[in-house]
């Protein structure tokens, strides 16, 4: 609401749910509930990471051959995307903290075409991947097939990369679910830390992607 | 937008875009040491590069410096715990 | 005189009936109000209700397995039905039934209650885990009766991934799935415990039930998603040969079996913890003395849920995993070992010199201790490399974890059902009839099992539809035995539901119990307290200490 000086900032605030008897508590618990459930995201990733070391020590000179023969441009570029993504995000959680909602929404937006940037070129490089022959576990011609044990590091790059893009197509969902909740009238007052505790999460899916690149694209060149 | 809001935004926003640009960076050095590997032991230079980027990204973006000690607690458990699984397996496939 | 007996007479509980508000099974009766409900007293019932229909259909399945067994030629099942019977018993079993079962059940109705809360942090979540869990394990059920899965529950690679001709992919599935419901229970446990503790609920004013809750709900956030993984890859391998277990392309099955069973040992603490918690709360309540050592055996439950996860390559002795390896995990299930042990000797003194009721409680209580220090010991057995090269694979190993599951876990489910049975439904189970089923069901239980360490000592193995006849009168042995058990397990189910009617109604505290749930009535109201308590006492302050009787 903007007044005669032209203040774009609205109450932030936070409705007490039953449960609760505080609003720090109600604020706390949430961020809490948060972390525990990235703790297990991290551990659902973790397995696969443990397969791309495994792989690496069993057949080094296999995974070097499938990891030359990722997009790794496209890898860096949408490295590059979501790190611009967790910028807007963060964007978004400052401006919910001083009421700013216009830009709030215009944050969460950016923050939304990013990872819809993200998908767009993943899906180019799983094109590519398919026009040359690298999906071994298709029926198809495999271009790598000389050297058997390749395919399983590529195989481990899809899963991951896969899981992944589950995981950004989930979030963007959400997120514009969210963005559609905070366009409504006084949801700031309300519900200001939704913004918080989704920021976390989208920081975290940031944070597997910084993990991911250089794992499968980088670390065994 | 009044000149006092600009002004508290700009300030609030400084650490996310240092953050930006410190991010930006590791990246570029990422990705310019996999492109040319001047050396041998390349590798072990972007797995620092790695961790820093992530250390940053929950330090700084997650904001966990300013978090209390539970969560500090939660999120190093979570990477503590991921160390156990590798090091138990490993202890496994570096000694067959 | 304790400084919480006047808590425990508070007259915040109006007298008359009249006046009562409802409780929080009457207060409303719809079938909506049932499935809708966010009230964690009654999302705990229709956990309590699916828990039960599942665990019938693993028993069953266990009924038909011990009459496979009567005689040596298998020739009762063929030998593709003897394997999804045993599949089809130990998924019902592990993931429907035990896992969920006293966490889900009195984890949900208990920790708000005990620490003076309204509810848990996330009551809509809790809802949602309910019906996840619900959604995943109906649809296995319905995969491993109709259609049938014949891996065994460890779905070892290659063969589900390559050579089983069953239904591997539905049935994953369903088991993914509901690992979603365990890690969402976890969470809200864990946030439950930490924020909403009441006034003067520190930590060490918890009771021990709460911290076995808490490490149970650890172990549920850390351990859950490894094996959400290596079931998605096994999916992926039986799905898109994707190569990363199958020995023809390069792949290493030990691999799966580390991830496998990097959350599955956990999971059979996860089994362990909780019915820990339930077997301290009833040693205190019926020798009605304060826990000996407690901190002890609050730090020794945070202990095993650590230690537990170092251990999980003791499964993997014999499987091709390295010397070395080996010899380590060996050496760390010895010192998993000493939590545990800590434990028991605590349940000991606390009972010793106390003044003590052997009500049906106390019975599954006693029966606990004995059953699972026979079962524990038998693992150290297990866990050295040595006899464990003869062992593994054999009924030694099905004797060894049935003592701790059913001897264990099962005991203290039963003995927790019948301890707050008065608290959940407001009224009395009969006691005499409790002492019966408590009888045959220990009786049965050792007719069943002890012959299968002995069975497995003499080189029966395990998993086979067929054996040699000299080891026939074991088994029918255990067979009979497994007869008496299920009709101990019947006892219960059936005067259980006949006390809903007419049982005895129950005061708030009948058994003169401390704890915070023993403060409001029986039912409790729907958001369990009048007035929110405050604690100023330390926990199980009974009036005989140890240090003042003789």
């Amino acid at each position: 609401m903007a007044d005669a000086a032209g203040s774009v900032a609205e109450p932030v605030g936070l409705e007490l749910a039953e449960q609760f008897s505080s609003k720090d508590q109600q604020r706390e618990a949430a961020t809490l509930g948060m972390w525990a459930w990235l703790l297990t995201e991290l551990l659902l990733f973790a397995g696969l990471f443990l397969c791309a070391l495994v792989l690496r020590i069993l057949y080094p000179a296999s995974v070097t051959l499938a990891t030359t023969h990722l997009k790794f441009w496209i890898g860096a570029t949408n490295t590059a995307v979501l790190i611009c993504s967790s910028f807007t995000m963060s964007g978004a959680i400052v401006t919910s903290r001083l009421g700013f909602r216009r830009l709030m929404l215009g944050c969460m937006l950016a923050t939304a075409g990013l990872g819809s940037i993200f998908l767009l070129l993943k899906g180019f490089e799983y094109y590519q991947d398919y026009n040359e022959h690298m999906m071994p576990f298709l029926n198809m011609p495999y271009l790598l097939e000389k050297d058997t044990s390749s395919r399983l590091f590529v195989d481990v790059y899809y899963v991951t990369t896969g899981l992944h893009g589950l995981h950004l197509i989930t979030g963007v969902s959400i997120l514009l679910w969210l963005t559609w909740q905070a366009s409504q009238p006084r949801f700031l007052e309300f519900h200001q830390n939704r913004i918080e505790v989704y920021g976390l999460y989208w920081h975290f899916i940031d944070l597997i992607w910084i993990i991911v690149f250089p794992v499968l694209y980088v670390l065994n060149r | 937008m009044t000149g006092n809001e600009r002004r508290l935004l700009l300030r609030r926003m400084r650490t996310p875009a240092i953050t930006f640009v410190v991010l930006l960076l590791l990246l570029c050095s990422n990705v310019v040491l996999g492109a040319t590997l001047p050396f041998r032991g390349a590798y072990i230079v972007e797995a620092v590069i790695t961790a820093c980027m992530v250390l940053t990204v929950l330090l700084v973006s997650m904001e966990i410096v300013h978090e209390p000690p539970l969560i500090r607690l939660f999120s190093a458990v979570g990477f503590f715990w991921v160390t156990i699984m590798f090091g138990m397996t490993l202890v496994d496939y570096l000694s067959r | 005189m304790s400084p919480s007996d006047a808590v425990l007479r508070d007259p915040g509980t109006p007298r008359i009936t009249i006046d009562r508000p409802a409780d929080y099974l009457h207060a409303e009766h719809t079938l909506r109000s049932w499935f809708f409900t966010t009230d964690h007293k009654r999302i705990a019932l229709l956990y309590l209700a699916s828990i039960t229909g599942f665990f019938v259909l693993g028993a069953v399945a266990a009924g038909l397995i011990r009459l496979s067994l009567l005689v040596p030629n298998g020739q009762i099942f063929t030998n593709d039905t003897y394997n999804k019977l045993f599949t089809m018993h130990g998924v019902i079993m592990i993931w429907f039934f035990l896992i969920p079962s006293i966490p889900a059940t009195f984890g949900n109705f208990l920790i708000p209650l005990m620490i003076g809360a309204k509810d848990l942090a996330f009551p809509k979540l809790n809802l949602l885990s309910w019906y996840i869990f619900m959604g995943g394990s109906l649809f296995a059920v319905v995969v491993l009766i109709v259609g049938g899965v014949d891996t065994g529950w460890t779905f070892y690679a290659p063969f589900s991934t390559t050579y089983s001709n069953t239904y591997v992919i539905p049935a994953l599935l369903g088991v993914i799935v509901v690992g979603f419901s365990s890690i969402l229970t976890g969470l809200n446990f864990v946030v439950t415990i930490h924020k909403m503790r009441c006034p003067g609920m520190t930590w060490f004013r918890m009771p021990i039930f709460v911290w076995t809750h808490y490490a149970v709900s650890l172990i549920f956030l850390l351990g859950t998603p490894v094996i959400t993984m290596a079931l998605i890859l096994l999916v992926m391998e039986r799905a898109f040969h994707i190569g990363v277990f199958d020995p023809r392309l390069g792949g290493d099955p030990v691999l799966f079996e580390h991830l496998f069973w990097f959350y599955s040992h956990p999971a059979v603490y996860i089994m362990v913890l909780p019915g820990m918690g339930v077997i301290t709360e009833l040693v205190a309540a019926f020798s009605q003395k304060r826990v000996f050592g407690y901190k002890f055996v609050a730090y020794a439950s945070i202990g095993l849920a650590s230690i537990t996860f170092l251990v999980w390559g003791h499964h993997m002795f014999v499987n091709g995993q390295s010397q070395l390896a080996s010899t380590v995990f060996s050496f760390l299930s010895f010192a998993v070992a000493v939590p545990s042990a800590v434990k028991v000797y605590n349940w000991t003194a606390t009972i010793h010199k106390g003044a003590i009721r052997l009500d049906t409680p106390m019975l599954y209580a006693m029966g606990y201790i004995g059953l699972f220090v026979l079962g524990g010991l038998t693992g150290l057995f297990l866990a050295t490399l040595a006899v464990d090269a003869h062992l593994h694979d054999t009924y030694f190993v099905v004797a060894h974890f049935h003592y701790i599951m059913v001897g264990g876990t099962m005991l203290a489910f039963l003995g927790g059902l019948h301890y707050w049975w008065p608290k959940f439904t407001g009224r009395m189970y009969p006691e005499a009839w409790g002492r019966v089923g408590a009888f045959l069901i220990f009786i049965g239980f050792n007719v069943t099992f002890f012959p299968q360490f002995i069975l497995g000592y003499l080189g029966m193995p395990r998993r086979y539809h067929e054996y040699p006849p000299e080891f026939q009168l074991l088994n029918v042995l255990s067979s009979a035995g497994s007869t008496i058990l299920a009709v101990g397990y019947l006892f219960p189910m059936v005067y259980l539901i006949w006390s809903l009617w007419f049982g005895k109604r129950a005061p708030a505290n009948p058994w003169q119990a401390k704890g915070l749930e023993w403060t409001t009535t029986s039912p409790p109201p729907p958001h369990n307290f009048l007035r929110t308590p405050v604690v100023d006492y330390e926990p199980y302050d009974y009036a005989i200490k140890a240090r003042e009787v003789g």
